[in-house]
């Protein structure tokens, strides 16, 4: 069979597929799905066909977007949102957690050990602290945790106050999970910086609160949401470092391999992570802020952290890691 | 099998689970470079009417409420703007679909979300660094980093512009006989196919690189190379 035979007893049905892929692609009348798979395979041989008998690249540019279209329409991966989302709860994200327990471990010194040395040097010497807040944010801070500051209760009293709060947490903290995770192309430097500096800010905090406020005010604001917010940006420092680790140790791959597969690894650990920080946001808009004696906020705090610890290590254990 | 060593071309090949393969075409640095401005046109044009409408329903929902309204609509716009388009039925953002280009994943099918989020977020480091994106021209697929994080390329959709004019008929078919390799086979076929695209001189021009085949020059030359064009695709 030459060229021509084999353009004129096949084009009726390419030009049909073209039609019936045209409609699935919203760009024409609709059609019935249930024919395209075959036509598609067939399509999918002619191309081969083509492409070795060498009919040149009038039919085999025709057949390959053709072809193109066909695989986008099939190998759609559109599996329900409800069930992707229970999967990646229940197995996906804890169970990534823990194979990759060493990241979280670098991870969480990363954060931890600045966050505590800071708020310890506090009661040494408050330069550093001081250094580190700058005279614009001990305003602020001795506004919100001072000893005669008007309380966060009071603060967010205003109509819409709590929903305020809730979206700027969602955009700054969110946010910095974001560059947490984009830091770790920068061979993981970018990740240690933001880690690192967020523990020696947030300790200088807590060590300037010591100092010149009332530490109970503090204490009972976050005990809430803490356990979300510093698990969540951990978490999101492990993707960040994973795919710093792949970079400078790439083993047997290209680094150009190792790093798409550190990306496939890091996911879900970017996505988790950030969920972790929405729902710190809401906690800290919604909860944190509310009249409700110190107890009961200290209680609730310390449910969240165990409830944490129960769920990375004992969710989705023994089920197949997806 | 003659197959060369480096083609020169952005065709990328692809097999699929149909045991067939595809050529995906990659789109060059600088096409991506307009792509992104429109897009950061666009994504200005989007801030301005969020800031108009949030701002004028801030008098029936109150200040705080209309802060808050522009924090969610600023943080989504921000960082999932080039997401949600790129796992879209189009994959590709507006200013990609105004050039005709989309982004696949290795295989040429559609992104996954988590898979654009990585490709996009990587940008926020390109964007501090602005060298980085320069590497792309080192990647024989033009993939900057947040592709290569996240398994992606950015291709054409439209078909190849210039259409395929078929050269002069062949007068008559000339047997070839020498043996030759499939990749020399489908070159001299697809000069008669691309012929018509080509100005009387340019054509000889090409010929005669096939001298020691045809034994002849200029138009005659080309003459035979048509005429055994015509008669390889009758015996393949």
């Amino acid at each position: 069979m030459n060229r021509q035979e084999f353009e004129q007893r096949k084009s009726a049905e390419w030009s049909n597929l073209d039609l019936r892929i045209k409609g699935l692609e919203g760009r024409g009348p609709a059609v019935e799905p249930e024919k395209i798979p075959g036509m598609f395979r067939r399509v999918c041989h002619d191309l081969a066909l083509a492409q070795y008998r060498m009919y040149g690249s009038l039919i085999c540019d025709r057949l390959n977007s053709l072809s193109i279209r066909g695989y986008r329409l099939i190998h759609r991966s559109k599996g329900g949102f409800g069930e992707c989302s229970i999967q990646f709860v229940f197995n996906t994200f804890p169970n990534s957690l823990r194979r990759e327990w060493k990241l979280f471990v670098v991870s969480s010194l990363v954060f931890w050990i600045p966050f505590f040395l800071m708020w310890w040097s506090a009661s040494l010497e408050i330069a550093w602290v001081q250094a580190i807040l700058g005279p614009e944010m001990m305003m602020q801070v001795e506004g919100m945790y001072g000893k005669d500051a008007d309380t966060v209760e009071y603060l967010r009293g205003e109509h819409g106050a709590n929903f305020q709060m809730f979206t700027h947490y969602i955009k700054n903290n969110v946010g910095i999970d974001f560059k947490l995770f984009a830091g770790g192309i920068l061979y993981g430097i970018g990740t240690l910086f933001f880690l690192v500096f967020n523990g020696l800010y947030i300790g200088a905090v807590f060590g300037y609160v010591d100092y010149a406020g009332d530490p109970e005010k503090l204490l009972t604001f976050v005990a809430g949401h803490s356990s979300f917010e510093l698990l969540g940006m951990i978490v999101v420092g492990m993707a960040g470092l994973k795919v710093g680790f792949a970079l400078l140790a790439p083993g047997r791959l290209s680094r150009a391999q190792s790093l798409t597969q550190a990306g496939r690894y890091a996911l879900p650990l970017l996505i988790g992570g950030a969920l972790m920080t929405g729902l710190a946001a809401v906690v800290e808009g919604f909860w944190s802020a509310q009249a409700i004696s110190g107890n009961v906020k200290y209680g609730v705090g310390i449910f969240f952290w165990v409830l944490h610890l129960v769920y990375f290590l004992f969710v989705g254990r023994g089920q197949r890691g997806a | 099998m003659g197959k060369l060593e480096r083609r020169l071309d952005t065709l990328q090949t692809v097999e699929l689970a149909e045991g067939m393969e595809i050529h995906l075409r990659i789109a060059g640095p600088f096409l991506r470079l307009y792509a992104y401005l429109l897009d950061l046109v666009v994504m200005i044009a989007a801030v301005i009417l969020i800031w108009i409408v949030i701002g004028i329903s801030s008098f029936a929902l109150g200040g705080n409420v209309a802060v808050g309204l522009i924090n969610l609509a600023l943080f989504v716009l921000l960082w999932f703007y080039p997401v949600f388009f790129e796992v879209s039925r189009k994959g590709a953002t507006p200013g990609k679909m105004v050039l005709g280009l989309r982004v696949v994943n290795e295989a040429g099918g559609t992104l996954t979300f988590g898979a654009s989020m990585v490709r996009n977020f990587v940008r926020i480091v390109e964007m501090i660094f602005p060298f980085l994106p320069l590497f792309s021209f080192l990647n024989p697929r033009f993939q900057r980093l947040g592709d290569l994080a996240a398994g992606s390329l950015v291709v054409y959709t439209r078909d190849r512009q210039d259409p395929v004019y078929l050269g002069p008929p062949a007068l008559d078919s000339i047997p070839v006989n020498v043996a030759l390799t499939r990749e020399e086979r489908a070159a001299i076929i697809s000069f008669r196919h691309r012929s018509g695209n080509w100005s009387e001189a340019r054509r000889a021009e090409l010929g005669n690189h096939l001298n020691s085949l045809t034994g002849q020059a200029g138009s005659k030359g080309v003459a035979t190379i048509v005429g055994m064009a015509h008669w390889l695709e009758d015996h393949s």
